[in-house]
């Protein structure tokens, strides 16, 4: 069963693998980069394999990234579930604190992040907080709407039998917000890669999001499209993870069972 | 090719948005030649500055309106704004997005390690302008003793600077706290960083401007000469492009002599004209531009015109990068021949 769904699910990610190395390479082609600066797969791939020094450089920075991504993720997605359950059986809040979370959102974070810094500091308390807000939103918004989505038949049902409005969002709006949590989920991969990197750029200073730039201005190129490769990577992979869990976890919450 | 096998190609794995985004960045200016003369003359050419329209490049901004630009043979020359996370010069000629460049040393030369033919052929800054700003009434940095258990802003383009100030001066690299900083002196004064590694010429005088009292200790005292905001452009260009070269860089000597000559006009240009849309402060550029004169007009440079480089200072400028792990030849880096023929054809370009 699980083997087959990660098959299922990594299984197309081969081709588009080769879709994306061949327009990376066509691009550079296409417009002329010179090869100093825009470096040809064969050239990221000698980078990589020519020492043990490029490869830690490359990965104990994409490690400190991945680590960044994930309290990112985690922050974002544990708050939005909370807030997006306060919506649901609290009301009022969600007219009060909506403007407040799509503030957070609309201000671009570049901007936001000095402020950040200067309130949580530098640490790790800095970048929960700067990835949690790229992840926020979306996914409050995405939660809130699958656990809204239960069955009214469902509901009615568990409220004529004196349920309580936590056991309806227990046992009926929690399994119907699977989907969406998991829709969210999906969307925050990326979203919180993107967090890690600016909160790496402009706070803590480790990680792919300040290596790259450090290694453009050691006009270290081979370094830059490497992080990039290794970082596209894990974005991948992570997505393609959440895909295989999000199919398992469903076969089980849902009634739709998979074949 | 020949050496990657399909399983290779599939671990390297894929980029989209980026790779293509780049990409896209990198087309802007591929198509424009700028190399081709038009007419009699040498056409338009872009010149990539190292940072953002200030009072630093004042000499251009005298070439530029005084028409020494013109003169020379050149129907335009623009003046592309660099700085944060700019191009920079060297990826800017590699990719031909530029034909000349305003940088340094110690980001030119590991381009040249990297296989870009570049040279520089001449420096503006006879000395080096990097310092570690600080506040004297906070922590101050006085000596390179000093940095330790310090919180340290470093731009990312002045990684090897930094990286040779804590090796030239044995200091342990985990005893300071880097700390990522873009242009904003307000993290110092707000106490995030306890200094930065900046200008002499700006970061002090603005600080000043606002009420502060700064402490700098100089790179160049620091055992760190190294020129800056020299001229850098590619081999192909001087061997070339010789006399369009040797115009240009008539026209900078203009330029640069109207500069020094006049620091009130120098501040009045960088915030009026040229980098109007800075909000520059006319008297804080003044005292940056009278700051700054004391980087350019040299003994040397006095007797030899500015931007001449001595063979001495070539050599410490060799030694300085090699403290930074930087291990380069002068005839690699340097080539100051172009200069001291446009100085032996019209000796009287040289400073009065």
């Amino acid at each position: 069963m699980i083997g087959r769904t990660v098959l299922r699910v990594v299984g197309p990610l081969v081709p588009s693998v080769v879709v994306v190395v061949a327009a990376w390479w066509l691009a550079l082609e296409a417009f002329g980069i010179s090869p100093l600066v825009g470096k040809r797969p064969p050239q990221v791939w000698e980078y990589l394999a020519a020492s043990q020094e490029h490869r830690d450089a490359v990965f104990g920075a994409l490690g400190i990234t991945v680590r960044d991504a994930a309290i990112g993720f985690a922050s974002g997605m544990i708050a939005a579930s909370v807030v997006a359950v306060a919506f649901v059986l609290f009301r009022t809040v969600e007219q009060t604190f909506m403007p407040v979370a799509m503030l957070l959102r609309s201000v671009p974070l570049v901007v936001m992040t000095p402020l950040i810094t200067l309130v949580f500091g530098r640490d790790l308390v800095g970048v929960a907080v700067i990835g949690g807000i790229v992840v926020f939103f979306p996914a409050l918004v995405n939660i809130a709407f699958g656990l809204r989505s239960a069955s009214p038949q469902a509901t009615d049902l568990i409220l004529a039998y004196g349920g309580t409005r936590l056991t309806v969002l227990r046992k009926v709006a929690v399994p119907t917000a699977m989907p969406a949590v998991f829709a969210s989920a999906r969307i925050s991969v990326p979203a919180s890669i993107i967090g890690a990197l600016i909160a790496e750029w402009l706070a803590t200073g480790e990680g792919i999001g300040a290596e790259i730039l450090r290694a453009i201005g050691g006009f270290r190129y081979d370094e830059v499209w490497a992080d990039i490769v290794v970082v596209t990577g894990v974005s991948v992979l992570a997505y393609a993870v959440v895909g295989v869990v999000e199919s398992l976890v469903l076969a089980r919450f849902s009634d739709r069972r998979e074949a | 090719m020949a050496t990657l096998d399909r399983r290779a190609f599939f671990r390297t794995t894929g980029l989209a948005g980026l790779a293509l985004g780049l990409a896209a960045c990198g087309d802007g200016g591929t198509t424009a030649s700028p190399t081709s003369g038009d007419g009699g003359g040498f056409g338009s050419i872009k010149l990539q500055l190292s940072w953002k329209k200030n009072v630093e490049f004042a000499g251009e901004y005298f070439a530029d309106t005084n028409g020494y630009f013109k003169q020379a043979g050149f129907s335009q020359v623009e003046l592309l704004s660099g700085g944060g996370s700019g191009t920079s010069v060297e990826s800017g000629l590699a990719t031909g997005r530029c034909w000349a460049g305003i940088s340094a040393p110690t980001i030119t030369a590991p381009a040249v390690l990297q296989g870009a033919p570049l040279k520089i052929v001449g420096a503006t800054f006879q000395k080096n302008p990097f310092a570690i700003i600080s506040l004297n009434d906070r922590k101050p940095i006085k000596e390179a003793g000093d940095l330790a258990g310090k919180k340290i802003g470093v731009q990312d383009s002045n990684e090897l600077v930094w990286n040779a100030l804590l090796k030239a001066n044995g200091i342990d690299e985990g005893s300071v706290t880097r700390v990522p900083f873009q242009s904003d002196p307000s993290m110092l004064t707000s106490g995030q960083i306890d200094g930065y590694v900046g200008f002499v010429t700006s970061g002090p005088v603005n600080l000043r401007l606002q009420g502060h009292d700064p402490a700098y200790l100089l790179l160049a005292d620091a055992g760190l000469p190294l020129v800056a905001e020299t001229f850098t452009v590619t081999q192909e260009t001087i061997d070339n492009e010789r006399d369009k070269l040797k115009a240009f860089l008539t026209a900078e000597i203009k330029g640069w002599k109207d500069a020094v000559a006049d620091p009130a006009k120098s501040a009045e240009l960088a915030a009026t004209v040229y980098g109007k849309d800075q909000n520059l402060d006319v008297k804080e550029q003044t005292e940056e531009a009278k700051m700054q004169n004391e980087l350019i007009i040299t003994p040397d440079s006095k007797a030899n015109g500015l931007f001449a480089m001595t063979p001495e200072l070539i050599e410490q400028n060799i030694a300085s990068l090699a403290k930074a792990g930087v291990t380069i030849t002068g005839e690699q880096l340097f080539d100051l021949s172009i200069l001291d023929e446009v100085y032996q054809a019209d000796p009287s370009l040289k400073l009065a």
